[in-house]
């Protein structure tokens, strides 16, 4: 066994130290730098510089077509923002008729995809993460495989589909459990209200978007799990770390910003989620935390542009467009925030690892037991799933 | 790795402390059996229901494998238990809905699926006579629609964003305003919803090509603003994964960036790249708001995609539930028929993509 | 080079958005000759494309029209886009993208001064597709209801809430009604059917009903649904239920009979609404030469022949086309809908009632004005 294998190395959390993919490397082979760039010599290679120009001019292209998007929803959501709403004779007409601004209009909006974004992301993102887990860590290799692949071939059903899924099978699944709750805990507020007789709830639209956002949370986070370099997780396992200490010791840190970025796809994906949700959910335009109701679902921004987008006139296309903007700001924001707990946490968590590292200072009579058959059976299994996603 | 994972096993238990407290070998399976008759019972007592007996039966396993656990071993160990019982759990309930989703799809769909049906396109007779249109359901039309809608949407994207991650992982610097700048802008386009990024490109070619611009091109470029961040954000997960010890050892060895990166980092990465690709793409093919807006729609078989409207399957799917015809369960029925095409296209993609990335990705274990 | 694509493409938006409000384009006077029905036609020279959508309560219709139209004349195709709902259909139609829109109500005012591109002599609303809204009900036990239009305004107002009430016992005496919850579905996108229904109750039963017709559902607290289908299957679905919804898409729900009056209860057949559309529409004047835009006056509707809630749709197209072959190919092919064989063939494959022959002539007459 490597003496270099030292305590530091495996609690860190800076994924991109130290590490070896192919565990037959001894490990440590050089210096940990942060930076990507290696010391190049002053002779420039063509090909490395048509490719370093391919990819800095992708990356501009990227910031181009996005600038053409932001432009065009600026432009024609201004007139609509900027409108009268109480004079307008367009915008007093139709589905826009009951506001008196723009902020009005949008805000209910803006609060009921959030709230549905949120509920489908308390479910679907631990289970998502859990499932990956299972798969990488858990599963027997061959099943793990299989499993991997229905899961990814969820991601491929069309958003229609959900929505017909959900109402032929998730609103009359729900329809007891929404009696139930309605019934037993109903003074808690969010399950209150007149609870439904047909199912058509946000919470059996959140269920679905939990459904679909599970093969974009797991299919990443699995491959960022499977990714973990093994000695990590030999070390942990060899210091006497049960099976779920080494999963919180070796693979989690170094996933972490992966499952991050996992879950915000994921919440991307939720926050723009159009047909399913207008399909399933019984909208109102209102801010309400009801869950089990008919009429006091808040709606969402993106079904309802999708379901007043076919009749609205020009000014309110408009409108619609400018609550399309707001959403862009909304996923936007949410992304920064999410950026930054990543960094903050890190940042922190590792900080604090290093002069802590009570984790791994496993009491000396445990250490016995745990070496044990069970452990070493463990380890055979988690031997397994490499390269069960090839 | 030999010396970390003693092979050597002590076949049958040892007599000596390292055993004691441990809990018999299939405890966990008893644990469950017991733990299934004892909420089955107390169900009988309320009134049967499957879901409320497996779910009841989940969480009797739960809490008595973590008393069990604890009492007869120690804490660390029933965590341990503990979180091994959930993540299955959390496993077996969720593959649940997945199974559903999919066997729906499957059930439905099956009956539609004939030889027929995807040979040919949907077609309508009229008979003068009697006045009388019969239609002819086919998604051949669809079929060809989606794959080229599909395809070019992901020639676009994929260059475009496995070049940009690249560049965020391999040339742009953390601190760097541009990589910053692109991975807030990436950020940024998750969030754009699918209709509007339907409508940005209908109204960029009807810019450029006046206002009959309705074509699968356009269509496309609407996918592709769709996908591209999907492509990016997995690819730069994926790239950053890749050892650095490997890119070192390439450059001490005075290989190029460029080799590096197209010899030793993109194979390294190569089975996630694929997984995100298919994952985007995957994304992508299921749309329906985007095609309506910039291909508008047509029955009619169409593979040009530079002009003229054009049809895919989730279009198929979604005008047969939303606008049925006046015989509603053929509608449905040819519906489903193309939900089932669709996540078949996409199982055959996801095997090509696999057999892809398994010829280049470098040989042995990760 | 991506990027100078987009700058261009920036610099044509501007100028074609002063070119379009500067645009004027200078027609010679219109005369009128009207043409018989369109029937004898031969269509066979026509070749070309025809790019249309809009209006969904027609999809059916024109599924039906465009395979019975391109069967006679083989160089053409049709595309019609039923996705686009009317306001989108009309948006598309104008900015150019569509030869004709299908739209369930006439063009406003506003949009009609928008629609610049069709010249000085503006846009015609042609009356091309007739049905009527159905009241669609799923009630164990009660497979026969008459509703009249006070009791229908008092349900869909929410201050009915058991179908067991005395106004629904009153009109129903041999019905034995239960006391299961009222669920009144809606529709939650924006919908010709909406406003065909909202103005039918603002009309008939002023003191319950006193929302304006509008196209998005006006009262919270209903179970909405997406779309027709969404309404049918969720009526379908539930017990207690009541919805409105397009008749030709209602498949085998139970549908009530409607009376304005709360006499002379109706069921839906499309020669009572033919009728009822007979009496009770006329043109309104638009000031457009033309123009068959109709006004429906609901409570002129009576007697056991005429179905309360008929629901127009229209085709809407300009009367001066700048391209003279697509003018050709849109006319040939309204005028065909708009004729006798036309509105047959959407009776018998669509389940649609037949525009009233005097509007057809009309009809005929308006399309000759088209240039």
């Amino acid at each position: 066994m490597s003496d270099r294998t030292s305590v530091e190395s495996v609690s860190s959390t800076q994924p991109r130290q130290n590490t070896t993919s192919d565990s037959t490397t001894p490990l440590g082979g050089g210096e940990p730098s942060p930076a990507a760039s290696p010391k190049r010599s002053s002779r420039v290679r063509p090909a490395d510089a048509i490719f370093r120009g391919l990819s800095t001019g992708s990356a501009i292209f990227i910031m181009v077509i996005l600038a053409g998007v932001a432009l065009f929803l600026i432009v024609q959501g201004m007139p609509a923002i900027v409108a009268n709403w109480q004079t307008s004779p367009e915008l007093n007409d139709g589905f826009t008729s009951a506001f008196d601004s723009f902020w009005t209009y949008v805000g209910p909006l803006l609060f009921g995809t959030l709230w549905s974004a949120a509920i489908a992301l308390v479910i679907g993102a631990p289970i998502g993460i859990g499932i990956a887990l299972f798969i990488s860590h858990y599963a027997p290799r061959r099943l793990a495989g299989l499993l991997g692949y229905v899961v990814d071939l969820l991601a491929a059903v069309p958003s229609v589909v959900f929505g017909l899924w959900g109402i032929i099978v998730i609103r009359p699944f729900l329809l007891p459990l929404s009696d139930w709750l309605n019934t037993y805990l109903g003074w808690i507020p969010i399950f209150g209200g007149q609870v439904t007789t047909t199912g058509s709830t946000i919470l059996a639209g959140a269920v679905v978007l939990a459904v679909m956002i599970l093969p974009i949370i797991t299919s990443i986070s699995r491959e960022i799990f499977l990714q973990t370099p093994r000695l990590h997780e030999e070390a942990a396992l060899a210091l006497g770390a049960t099976r779920w200490e080494m999963v919180r010791l070796a693979v989690f840190p170094y996933a972490k910003s992966g499952i991050v970025s996992a879950t915000l796809l994921g919440l991307g994906r939720a926050l723009g989620e159009t047909m399913a949700i207008a399909m399933i959910i019984s909208p109102a335009v209102i801010v309400s935390f009801f869950v089990i109701t008919e009429g006091q679902n808040s709606q969402t921004i993106a079904a309802n542009i999708a379901l007043n987008f076919p009749i609205a006139s020009t000014l309110q296309r408009q409108a619609l467009i400018g609550t399309g903007l707001l959403l862009f700001v909304v996923s936007l924001a949410v992304n920064m925030i999410a950026r930054y707990i990543v960094t903050r946490g890190s940042s922190k968590s590792s900080s604090k690892k290093k002069s802590r590292q009570k984790p791994l200072v496993v009491p000396t009579g445990d250490a016995t037991s745990t070496l044990t058959r069970d452990l070493v059976a463990d380890k055979n299994a988690a031997a397994g799933p490499e390269g069960a996603s090839a | 790795m030999t010396a970390l994972s003693p092979r050597t096993v002590e076949k049958g238990p040892v007599p000596n402390s390292l055993t004691t407290g441990q809990l018999p070998r299939f405890a966990e399976l008893y644990i469950f059996g017991a733990s299934a008759v004892v909420s089955g019972v107390l169900l009988m007592l309320i009134g049967f229901d499957l879901i409320g007996w497996l779910v009841l039966s989940a969480v009797v396993y739960l809490v008595l494998l973590g008393i069990l656990s604890s009492l007869v071993e120690n804490r660390r160990k029933a965590v341990d238990r503990l979180v091994r019982g959930l993540v299955t759990v959390a496993f077996l309930l969720a593959i649940i809905p997945l199974i559903s989703t999919l066997f729906t799809v499957v059930s439905k769909g099956i009956g539609a699926l004939s030889f027929q049906f995807i040979t040919q396109s949907g077609g309508s007779a009229f008979n003068p006579d009697t006045l009388e249109v019969t239609n002819t359901p086919g998604a051949l039309q669809a079929i060809v629609g989606t794959l080229i809608i599909t395809g070019i949407a992901t020639l676009i994207s994929v260059p475009i964003g496995l070049f940009t991650s690249i560049y965020l992982v391999e040339y742009g610097r953390p601190g760097q305003w541009l990589s910053r700048t692109v991975t807030f802008l990436v950020d940024v386009m998750t969030g754009i919803p699918s209709i509007v990024a339907g409508l940005f490109a209908f109204s960029l070619f009807t810019i450029i090509l006046g206002p009959k611009a309705f074509s699968g091109f356009s269509a496309s470029v609407a996918l592709s603003v769709l996908m591209i961040p999907t492509v990016v954000r997995a690819c730069e997960e994926m790239l950053r994964l890749v050892p650095h010890d490997l890119r070192e050892a390439s450059y001490a060895l005075g290989v190029s960036k460029f080799a590096t990166i197209v010899r030793i980092v993109l194979p390294t990465a190569i089975a996630g790249i694929v997984t995100g690709i298919m994952l985007a793409i995957a994304r992508v093919i299921g749309e329906t708001a985007p095609i309506f807006m910039a291909a508008s729609f047509t029955d009619n078989f169409n593979s040009n995609p530079f002009e003229g409207p054009m049809q895919t399957l989730p279009v198929m799917a979604y005008t047969g539930f939303a606008f049925p015809g006046t015989d509603i369960a053929a509608s449905n029925n040819s519906a489903w028929g193309a939900a089932l095409l669709l996540v078949i296209l996409v199982v055959i993609l996801n095997l090509i993509a696999r057999v892809v990335a398994k010829v280049f990705a470098p040989k042995g274990s990760r | 080079m991506k990027f100078k694509n987009v700058a261009t493409a920036g610099a044509i938006l501007v100028a074609s958005a002063i070119a379009l409000s500067g645009c004027s384009s200078s027609t010679p006077e219109a005369t009128a000759t009207a043409t018989p029905t369109a029937a004898a036609v031969d269509y066979s020279s026509l070749s070309g494309t025809i790019t249309a959508g809009g209006s969904s309560a027609q999809a059916n219709a024109q599924a039906a029209w465009t395979t019975a139209f391109t069967a006679q004349a083989k160089g053409v195709t049709i595309n019609y886009d039923k996705s686009q709902g009317s306001g989108g259909g009309v948006t598309n139609w104008t900015a150019g993208s569509y030869d004709f829109a299908g739209s369930d109500s006439p063009l406003t005012a506003d949009q009609q001064t928008a629609a610049t591109k069709c010249g000085p002599n503006g846009a015609i609303n042609l009356p091309i597709y007739l049905d009527g809204v159905a009241i669609v009900y799923n009630l164990a036990g009660v497979d026969k209801l008459n509703l009249s239009a006070e009791t229908l305004a008092k349900i869909f107002s929410l201050s009915i809430t058991t179908w067991n009430d005395p106004a629904i016992a009153a009109e129903n005496p041999t019905a034995k009604l239960p006391a299961t919850a009222i669920t009144t579905v809606t529709r939650s996108d924006g919908s010709g059917t909406t406003k065909t229904f909202t103005n039918f109750l603002s009309q008939t039963a002023k003191d319950v009903w006193t929302y304006p017709a509008d196209s998005a559902w006006p009262i919270a607290g209903t179970s909405a649904q997406k779309g027709t289908s969404g309404i049918v299957q969720a009526v379908g679905a539930g017990d207690g239920t009541i919805g409105y919804a397009d008749h030709s898409a209602i498949g085998d729900l139970k549908a009530a009979a409607v009376s304005v009056k709360g006499k002379d209860f109706v069921s839906f057949s499309p020669e009572a609404v033919t009728s009822a559309f007979d009496a009770a529409a006329t043109t309104a004047d638009t000031g457009i030469k033309g123009d068959l835009a109709q006004k429906v006056d609901f409570t002129a509707i009576s007697g056991t022949e005429a179905y309360p809630i008929p629901l127009v749709s229209y085709g809407i197209l300009c009367t001066t086309f700048a391209d003279a072959k697509q003018k050709e190919l849109t006319t040939a092919y309204l005028g065909w809908i708009g004729s006798d064989v036309g509105q047959k063939v959407a009776a018998k494959n669509a389940g649609a009632a037949q525009i009233p022959e005097k509007l057809l002539t009309e009809i005929a007459a308006s399309l000759a004005l088209v240039k």
